[in-house]
């Protein structure tokens, strides 16, 4: 695209998003709104019924009252109106606490299933997560659900539909996962769920709502959208943290199958593999409690890698990560930096590869502008990123602004430019600028 | 007689003065059914999700919606806003789901009385049958 055309684009995605954000309405109170506004229908109702049991006694006294004859009333000084008021006034308390006690137990611990998601859409010069498309497109619907099964028995589930290249609708189960847990030791959990690495995969994932930025760093993408790292896992899973007096630590251990590249994608294998190989990662994070903003942590997988296509391009995986996390009432920060170290097989040679980004944001009431640079230098001779559509190296920058239009929903606009390096015939060199727009929701 | 109502008025209006903050500063209560035993420390992570048992008793904590802006500045340190986006982001990475929200003290103190595990708050004294962790 020619630098005018590209300003003019850019410029009018401003407006388009200034304009928005004027026509916004004012932000609601919070998402507490629906549920008190329910409390005080019940509560009315609860006045209502207790208005009418007063208006009722109050005419039963009357009428006992003008029932009563004169002469009976001053020679019968044994029950007395008030001690009768009295009475009943005990009745109306006791019903007044049945119908507490009714109302409390409707909102007891068996209130449904809870059902939150989110959705993006967005338009631009090209589409964020295929640049061969342009226009208006639809990014995600993600719908997630953790019931509580039982005291020690929970299950998380995640369905996602996303459109992809071709328009075409994908419909992934991107997480189901049952888990025990060992009280506030952590949760053992068997299913598909997000790999823990580094930060990004488990903090935001498809919640882009969540996320300051338009979209995730292009090598932490998912395997079909350009990801180089398996963002998601099938197999076992223990995580939980400790609090002491130091700080928060977290942490995480699992064995999964061991993915493959299957046509120029990673595949989680969520069937199972036909060789039983594994791949085994952990993570450590440590939060202080001097400095509750911050987050730091490391991690490691190791695993190997089928290439479907060609057994002899098999790949021992090894992968170590560092990451950083800021994440205060103004400023957020986030790094993470990833050291490959992968084996051909069988015995091969090995090769060296890195990929990392940096993001810095201000929060500035409902705006904030954020920056963020991305580089990735992947070793082509490495059978792991040579059998990848996306394992070429690149980098990005980017500028973007966030508009929070209230708690649930956010715009944000985002210009970067991506150059694709060290390519080859099916992925060549190349450069392009990004005018981008979405509205994120979460619900 | 001008200068006496003046007088009257203005020490009225000192009376109201040093009055009001005492009316303002309303006593929050946070308490516990009566087989959970928790530090005032521990509050913070009961309610964000981060302590979930108390030794072998899942904890059942449950918002009040007519305390809860009290609660939330006293205890928590955060407004209503980051406190639901902190939950949103709980609930996505962890699958743990934030507390159920009752609509009165009376219904939050009923809960934590028959509720397992249960802790609530209110601002008022919750009488009998729960144990105060803090009152603030």
């Amino acid at each position: 695209m020619h630098a005018p055309k590209r300003l003019s684009f850019a410029f009018g995605l401003a407006l388009a998003a200034a304009g928005m954000a004027q026509a916004a309405p004012a932000p609601s109170a919070s998402q507490r709104i629906d549920s008190l506004e329910q409390r005080l229908a019940q509560s009315q109702k609860l006045i209502e019924q207790l208005g009418a049991e007063v208006h009722a006694l109050q005419a039963q006294i009357a009428q006992q009252a003008a029932a009563r004859p004169a002469a009976a009333a001053a020679a019968e000084p044994a029950p007395p109106a008030a001690a009768d008021q009295s009475e009943r006034l005990a009745s109306v308390e006791h019903q007044v606490e049945q119908i507490t006690a009714s109302s409390n137990s409707a909102h007891g611990e068996d209130r449904g299933l809870p059902l939150h998601g989110f959705a993006d859409v967005g338009v631009g010069n090209h589409n964020p997560l295929t640049p061969a498309n342009k226009g208006a497109a639809v990014g995600s619907v993600d719908f997630y659900l953790a019931p509580q099964l039982g005291e020690h028995t929970r299950g998380l589930v995640e369905l996602n539909f996303e459109v992809g290249e071709d328009g075409g609708v994908g419909v992934d189960l991107e997480r189901t996962q049952l888990g025990y847990q060992f009280g506030n030791t952590g949760t053992l959990w068997l299913g598909r769920f997000h790999t823990p690495y580094g930060y990004w995969n488990t903090a935001f994932h498809h919640g882009m709502q969540i996320a300051t930025s338009l979209r995730r760093p292009r090598f932490l993408a998912f395997e079909d959208q350009g990801g180089i790292l398996p963002a998601h896992s099938t197999g076992v899973w223990f995580t939980g943290n400790q609090r002491t007096g130091a700080g928060k630590l977290g942490y995480d251990l699992y064995v999964t199958n061991a993915q493959a590249i299957d046509g120029g994608v990673l595949d989680m294998r969520q069937a199972g593999n036909a060789d039983g190989q594994v791949t085994v990662g952990g993570r450590l994070s440590f939060q202080p409690s001097s400095l509750d903003s911050l987050q730091v942590g490391v991690s490691a997988l190791s695993g190997r890698i089928e290439d479907a296509i060609d057994p002899a391009n098999d790949t021992r995986l090894n992968v170590f990560a560092l990451h950083a996390d800021w994440d205060s009432d103004a400023l957020e920060a986030l790094a993470e930096v990833y050291f490959f170290r992968d084996e051909a097989l069988p015995g091969g040679g090995s090769h060296s590869s890195t990929a990392g980004y940096l993001q810095l944001g201000y929060r500035a009431g409902r705006y904030t502008p954020y920056a963020r640079y991305e580089r990735t230098a992947l070793d082509q001779a490495d059978g792991y990123f040579a059998a990848q559509l996306s394992g070429a190296s690149y980098h990005r920058e980017a500028l973007g602004l966030r508009y929070d239009i209230d708690l649930k929903s956010a715009l944000k606009l985002e210009l970067a430019q991506t150059h694709n390096t060290d390519g080859t015939l099916a992925r060549p060199d190349g450069s392009y600028g990004d005018a981008l727009l979405q509205y994120a929701v979460r619900f | 007689m001008k200068s006496r109502i003046s007088l009257m008025a203005a020490a009225a209006l000192l009376a109201t003065a040093s009055l009001a903050p005492t009316a303002q500063a309303g006593e929050l209560y946070v308490f516990c059914n009566s087989g959970v035993t928790l530090q005032a420390a521990d509050l913070r992570d009961v309610f964000m999700g981060e302590k979930q048992f108390a030794g072998t008793i899942k904890l059942q904590p449950a918002d009040n919606g007519a305390s809860q802006a009290a609660f939330l500045e006293k205890v928590l340190k955060m407004d209503a806003g980051k406190y639901s986006t902190t939950w949103t982001k709980k609930s996505f990475r962890d699958g743990v789901n934030p507390p159920p929200v009752k609509g009165t003290d009376s219904e939050a103190v009923e809960y934590a009385k028959r509720t397992p595990g249960g802790c609530s708050y209110s601002g008022s004294a919750p009488g009998g049958g729960v144990t105060v962790v803090a009152k603030l």
